[in-house]
C-alpha cells in the first residue's frame, strides 16, 4: 500500500476519533459517567492512603457493628463511647516496709524478710477515665505479670477493677503458690470462662462482668487494682521473691468508630470500601476486556470465512446461549476452586455469545462492500483484510460493548462474591454484602455494612453505563439524531 | 426450505445442543470435578466393603463410560438419580420445589410487564417531559444496580427497621409460609401471599425501570417510522395511533425479549431464593452445590438450560408468528 493512503487513512481515523471525542464531551450523562468513573480509579490508585487501615490487618478496632462516627451528632447517639485504649500506670497505694517497689508503666518489686511470721501485701492502683455515659458492650485487660525468684514464700495475686460507686469486680486471680509463674492474662469480659470465675453458672450470663462494672454512674473514673499478698513459711530463716507486671493495658471497644463504622470483626467498613474499588474496577474491566476479545476473534472469523468453520462456531454459540451462566458459574467456581483468576476468566469465556452474533452479521454486511472487494482484488490476503479492514469497522460496536460489558461483569462478580463464592483474600464489594448478610448487621440493623457496598457497586456500574449510553448516541447516529 | 424443513432443522439443533448440555453436565461434575462425592456422605471410619456397598447404591461403581450412557438415558426419562442428602429420588423434590419457584418468578415477571410496559409507552408519548425523565433516569440506574442489593434494602427495611419502629415485620424476612402454617386452606394462601409479597416486590422494583427504558426505546424508534405518519395524516386519535398502531409494530421484539429475559430472571432468582430463603429451585441449586448433592445441581442445571433452549426457540418462533415478514422470509 502507498504511504500516501496510510496519510489520508490516518487522518480519517483522527477526524473520527476527535468527531468522537467532541460528541462525547457535549453528553452530559458520558461526562457524569467519567467524572464517576475517575472517582472510582483515585479511590482504587490511592486506596492506601485514602483509607485509614488495611483492611486485611487490622481488625478489633472498634466493637463489632459500631455505628459511624458521625452519627454522635443525633442526640441519642452522642454519648456513645469510642475506642479507649489505655496503658496503666501504677500508683502504689499500700505496701509492707519488706517490699522494695519501682513503679510506673512497668512495675518491680524485690520482696525480703528475715521475720518469716509476718505477712506482706502490696495494692496498687492504676486509675483510668471514662468520658461517656453510655456503658461500653466489653472490655478487656491485658498485662504480662512474672513473679519469681521464690525461695520459702507462699503468695497469691489477684486483679480487681473498682468503679465509681466503689465496687469491685475480681477479673483475674492467682491461687496459693510458690512456684514461679509467668502469665499474660487476657481477660475479656465477653469470655465465657470470665464468666464462670465470677461465679455464675447461667449460660445467658454472657456480659456478666461489663455489667458489674458499668453500672451507673457510669462516666468518670474506674480503678484498676492489683493486690499482691505474700506468706512465708514459717520458721525459716528468710523469705524472698521479685515481682514485674507490665504492659497492662485497658481496651474497652467503642460503640461508633471512623467514617463509616466497623464489621463484625470490628475492620473499619471506610477501609475495605475504598480497597474495594481496585479489585471491582480490575475485575470489571479484565472480564469484559476479555469478553469483547473473543467476542471480535470469533465474529470477524466467523463472519468473514463462512462456510464449515462459521458453522461449527455458530453452533458452539447457540449451545453457549443455553447455557444458564449464573448456575454455571458457581459450579465451575465451586469445582476449580475460589480464585480471583479463575473468577474473571470464567466470567469472560461465558459473556461472550451475544457479541461474536452481532459482530458476525456486520462482518456479513462488511464483507460485502466496496472495499473489501478492491482490497481482494489488489491481492490483500484474509488475516490481512480482516485485521486492517473489517476489524476497524467494527470498533464504534465493540467499543460500546466493552462499556456495557463492564457492569455486566462488576454485577456478576459481586453476586458471586454475595452468594459466598468469591475469592476469600480479596475485600469486595460482594464480599461485604455477604459478611453482612451472614454475620448479623441485619439483625444489628447496621446499615453501614449493607449499604455502603452496595451504592459503591451500583454507582461503579452506572458509571459504565452512562458512559456506554453516550457512546451509543454517538456511534449509533440514528440514536443521535432523535435526540 | 419450508417451514416444516425450517422446524425440523430448529428441532435437530435444540436436541444436539441438549445432549451437549447433558454431556458437559456429567462431565463437570463426575470427570473434571476434583471433588470426590462420596468425601460428603461417606463416613472415613466405614470399611472398604461398607463404602462400596453403598457406592454401589448410587451406581458409583460403575466405568466411567456405563456411568455416563446410564446418566444420558435417565435423563432423557426424566429420572435424576437419588439425592446424596436426603436419600430420595432428585424428581420427588424437584416436583415440590419448582412450583414455588414458578409462583414468586411468575409473579414477578407478569408485575414487571405490568409495571413496565405501560410506563415505557406512557414515557415515549410524553417525550422530553417529566416522566419520560424519570423513566429514562429510574431505566438507567436499574441497569447499574445489582437486584440483590435491592433485595436487601427492602429486607433491612420492611423486616428489620419495620420490627424495631413498630414492633412487627410489614414483610416476613423468611420461607414461604409461617411456622406453624395455618391449617386453614384461605389463611394458607394468604399467608403465602403474604411471605411472597416482599421477594415478588423487590424482584419487580429491580426489574421495570429496564423495561419501560427498553419499550420507551422502541417505542420512540417505531413512533418515527412512516406508517405512523400515515396513521395520524389519516386522522387517527393519538391513543389508536398509539396503541394500535406503534405498539404493534414493537410486539415482536418485545415479545423476543421477554422470552429470551425469562432464563436470565429464572437463573437470577438464585440470589432471590437465598435472600428470602424461599424454598424452590434455586435456593435447592445452592444447597445442593455446597453440600455436593451433585445429582440435585446436574438435574436443577439441566432444567435451568433445557428452559433456556425452550425461550430460545419459543422467540425464534414467536417472532415469525408476530412478524409476517420474517414469515415470508422463512418460505422463500
Amino acid at each position: 500500500m502507498s504511504p500516501i493512503i496510510t496519510q489520508e487513512k490516518r487522518t480519517i481515523y483522527r477526524l473520527k476519533i476527535e468527531g468522537f471525542l467532541e460528541g462525547f464531551r457535549r453528553n452530559r450523562l458520558g461526562v457524569l459517567g467519567i467524572i464517576l468513573l475517575l472517582v472510582y480509579i483515585i479511590a482504587g490508585l490511592f486506596a492506601p492512603w485514602l483509607s485509614p487501615y488495611d483492611p486485611q490487618q487490622s481488625q478489633l478496632l472498634a466493637d463489632a457493628y459500631a455505628m459511624p462516627g458521625w452519627m454522635k451528632i443525633f442526640p441519642q447517639f452522642s454519648d456513645y463511647p469510642n475506642t479507649i485504649n489505655v496503658t496503666a500506670n501504677w500508683v502504689v497505694q499500700q505496701k509492707t516496709d519488706s517490699m522494695a517497689v519501682e513503679w510506673g508503666k512497668t512495675v518491680n518489686m524485690v520482696f525480703n524478710t528475715t521475720d518469716t511470721s509476718e505477712t506482706a501485701e502490696m495494692i496498687m492502683n492504676a486509675t483510668f477515665n471514662y468520658p461517656y455515659s453510655v456503658p461500653p458492650q466489653r472490655f478487656v485487660v491485658t498485662y504480662d505479670l512474672l513473679i519469681g525468684n521464690i525461695t520459702n514464700t507462699w503468695y497469691y495475686a489477684e486483679m480487681v477493677i473498682v468503679n465509681q460507686a466503689g465496687n469491685s469486680t475480681r477479673i483475674w486471680i492467682l491461687p496459693f503458690t510458690d512456684a514461679t509463674t509467668e502469665v499474660s492474662p487476657i481477660r475479656d469480659s465477653s469470655d465465657a470462662w470470665l464468666v464462670k470465675e465470677l461465679g455464675y453458672s447461667d449460660p445467658k450470663a454472657v456480659n456478666v462482668a461489663r455489667s458489674h462494672v458499668f453500672t451507673a454512674p457510669v462516666k468518670g473514673t474506674y480503678t484498676l487494682a492489683f493486690h499482691l499478698y505474700f506468706r512465708p513459711d514459717e520458721g525459716t530463716p528468710f523469705a524472698s521473691a521479685t515481682a514485674t507486671l507490665g504492659n497492662a493495658q485497658v481496651w474497652i471497644p467503642g460503640l461508633v468508630h471512623g467514617i463509616l463504622g466497623t464489621d463484625f470483626l470490628g475492620t473499619d467498613v471506610f477501609s475495605q470500601l475504598i480497597h474495594g474499588a481496585k479489585i471491582s474496577l480490575a475485575i470489571g474491566l479484565l472480564a469484559a476486556g476479555l469478553e469483547t476479545s473473543i467476542g471480535i476473534l470469533i465474529g470477524v472469523i466467523s463472519g468473514y470465512t463462512g462456510g464449515l468453520v462459521d458453522e461449527a462456531l455458530m453452533r458452539i454459540v447457540d449451545i453457549l446461549l443455553c447455557l444458564p451462566v449464573l448456575p454455571l458459574l458457581l459450579t465451575l467456581v465451586f469445582v476449580f476452586g475460589k480464585n480471583v483468576f479463575y473468577i474473571v476468566i470464567l466470567i469472560g469465556v461465558f459473556g461472550w455469545q451475544g457479541l461474536a452474533r452481532t459482530i458476525r452479521s456486520q462482518v456479513l454486511v462488511l464483507r460485502e462492500s466496496s472495499f473489501v472487494e478492491s482490497a481482494v482484488a489488489s491481492g490483500a490476503g484474509k488475516y490481512y483484510i480482516m485485521i486492517r479492514h473489517i476489524v476497524p469497522n467494527i470498533f464504534p460496536i465493540a467499543i460500546s460493548s466493552l462499556v456495557l460489558s463492564v457492569p455486566a461483569a462488576i454485577l456478576t462478580e459481586a453476586g458471586l462474591s454475595f452468594l459466598g463464592f468469591g475469592d476469600p483474600r480479596t475485600p469486595t464489594w460482594g464480599k461485604m454484602l455477604n459478611q453482612a448478610f451472614g454475620f448479623g448487621a441485619f439483625e444489628k440493623l447496621a446499615w453501614w455494612v449493607a449499604i455502603p457496598p452496595g451504592l459503591a457497586i451500583t454507582f461503579l456500574s452506572l458509571a459504565f453505563v452512562f458512559m456506554g449510553y453516550a457512546i451509543d448516541e454517538i456511534v449509533n447516529p440514528r440514536l443521535r439524531r432523535r435526540r | 426450505m419450508g417451514l416444516r424443513g425450517y422446524l425440523t432443522k430448529r428441532a435437530i439443533v435444540a436436541l444436539v445442543t441438549l445432549f451437549v448440555i447433558a454431556t458437559l453436565n456429567f462431565m463437570i461434575f463426575q470427570v473434571i470435578s476434583p471433588l470426590d462425592p462420596t468425601r460428603t456422605f461417606v463416613d472415613p471410619k466405614f470399611t472398604k466393603a461398607m463404602r462400596d456397598a453403598l457406592l454401589a447404591q448410587y451406581g458409583l461403581l460403575e466405568p466411567i463410560q456405563t456411568r455416563y450412557i446410564k446418566y444420558i438415558t435417565n435423563i432423557f426419562t426424566w429420572n435424576f438419580g437419588i439425592s446424596f442428602a436426603t436419600m430420595t429420588p432428585v424428581v420427588n423434590e424437584l416436583a415440590w420445589r419448582l412450583p414455588n419457584t414458578v409462583l414468586l418468578l411468575g409473579t414477578a415477571l407478569i408485575g414487571t410487564v405490568l409495571v413496565g410496559l405501560p410506563l415505557g409507552m406512557m414515557a415515549a408519548s410524553r417525550r422530553g417531559k417529566k416522566l419520560d425523565m424519570l423513566t429514562l433516569a429510574g431505566g438507567l440506574f436499574a441497569n447499574g444496580v445489582p437486584v440483590f442489593f435491592i433485595q436487601l434494602i427492602f429486607l433491612l427495611f420492611f423486616s428489620y427497621y419495620m420490627f424495631i419502629w413498630f414492633g412487627f415485620q410489614f414483610f416476613p424476612s423468611r420461607g414461604m409460609v409461617s411456622i406453624p402454617a395455618p391449617t386453614d386452606p384461605i389463611r394458607y394462601a394468604a399467608d403465602v401471599l403474604w411471605h411472597l409479597a416482599q421477594p415478588a416486590l423487590s424482584l419487580i422494583v429491580g426489574g421495570f425501570g429496564g423495561w419501560a427504558l427498553y419499550i420507551r426505546n422502541m417505542m420512540i424508534d417505531a413512533l418515527t417510522q412512516d406508517y405512523i405518519t400515515t396513521a395520524r395524516a389519516k386522522g387517527l386519535s393519538e391513543r389508536s395511533v398509539l396503541y394500535r398502531h406503534a405498539f404493534r409494530g414493537i410486539l415482536p421484539p418485545i415479545v423476543t425479549i421477554l422470552a429470551l429475559s425469562i432464563p436470565g430472571i429464572v437463573t437470577g432468582a438464585v440470589i432471590t431464593e437465598y435472600i428470602f430463603t424461599w424454598p424452590g429451585i434455586g435456593s435447592w441449586y445452592l444447597a445442593g452445590l455446597l453440600g455436593a448433592d451433585f445429582p440435585v445441581v446436574q438435574a436443577v442445571f439441566f432444567l435451568y438450560a433445557l428452559l433456556m433452549l425452550i425461550a430460545n426457540l419459543v422467540a425464534d418462533l414467536l417472532y415469525g408468528v408476530l412478524d409476517p415478514r420474517v414469515r415470508v422470509g422463512i418460505r422463500r
